[in-house]
């Protein structure tokens, strides 16, 4: 019986890590990059109405107030970067001028000061 | 679409794409580390690990894949 008890149990844990693969492949997560790319948005497009279910299932709703939208995420990495990039660009070629008047007025400052 | 947006693109699918494949390979590790090996930490890492490499595989072939060539033997009779 304990034997018995051994295989069924191996047989339980076998079957749940077998069905965990299977919905990880199922759902393409171990695809190619675009089929993991398509999951990712499903996900995001399912992660909104899902807090807001939960919410309400947990009586979370303020009744006096509604609680604030679910933010949207939307998000591309490489639009970002280059935003960042262009506005550290652009800091960096106005820099030189933007010393130079930085210095200026802070010697008039200094001299009223003195004065 | 912008010939010079799919390197954009490319980075976006690339990046998705490893959050994905890191997530499933960490959970996916978590499970079996749960069930078989008593929860040790190494399944997990292991699995994370494989996760990255599949990610870093299909990114590799998505950036390379104008110069990969697919042909194949025509037998001429």
């Amino acid at each position: 019986t304990v034997a018995a008890f051994d295989s069924f149990r191996f047989v339980i844990k076998g079957s749940v890590a077998g069905a965990a693969v299977f919905v990880v492949y199922e759902q393409g997560l171990l695809g190619s990059g675009a089929q993991g790319a398509e999951a990712l948005q499903k996900a995001r497009a399912a992660l909104p109405p899902a807090v807001q279910e939960w919410t309400s299932y947990m009586g979370w709703e303020v009744r006096t107030a509604p609680l604030p939208p679910t933010p949207k995420l939307d998000f591309s990495p490489s639009d970002s970067w280059n935003k960042g990039v262009h506005v550290v660009m652009s800091a960096l070629s106005v820099a030189p001028t933007r010393a130079c008047e930085y210095t200026a007025q802070g010697w008039k400052y200094v001299r009223d000061l003195v004065k | 679409m912008a010939s010079e947006g799919e390197l954009g693109r490319k980075w976006d699918r690339c990046l998705a794409d490893s959050a994905v494949k890191l997530g499933a390979g960490f959970g996916l590790g978590i499970v079996f580390s749960v069930i078989f090996f008593k929860r040790k930490t190494w399944p997990i890492t292991f699995g994370s690990g494989m996760g990255l490499g599949m990610a870093y595989s299909n990114c590799q072939h998505d950036f390379q894949s104008p110069y990969l060539l697919h042909g194949k033997f025509v037998k001429v009779s």
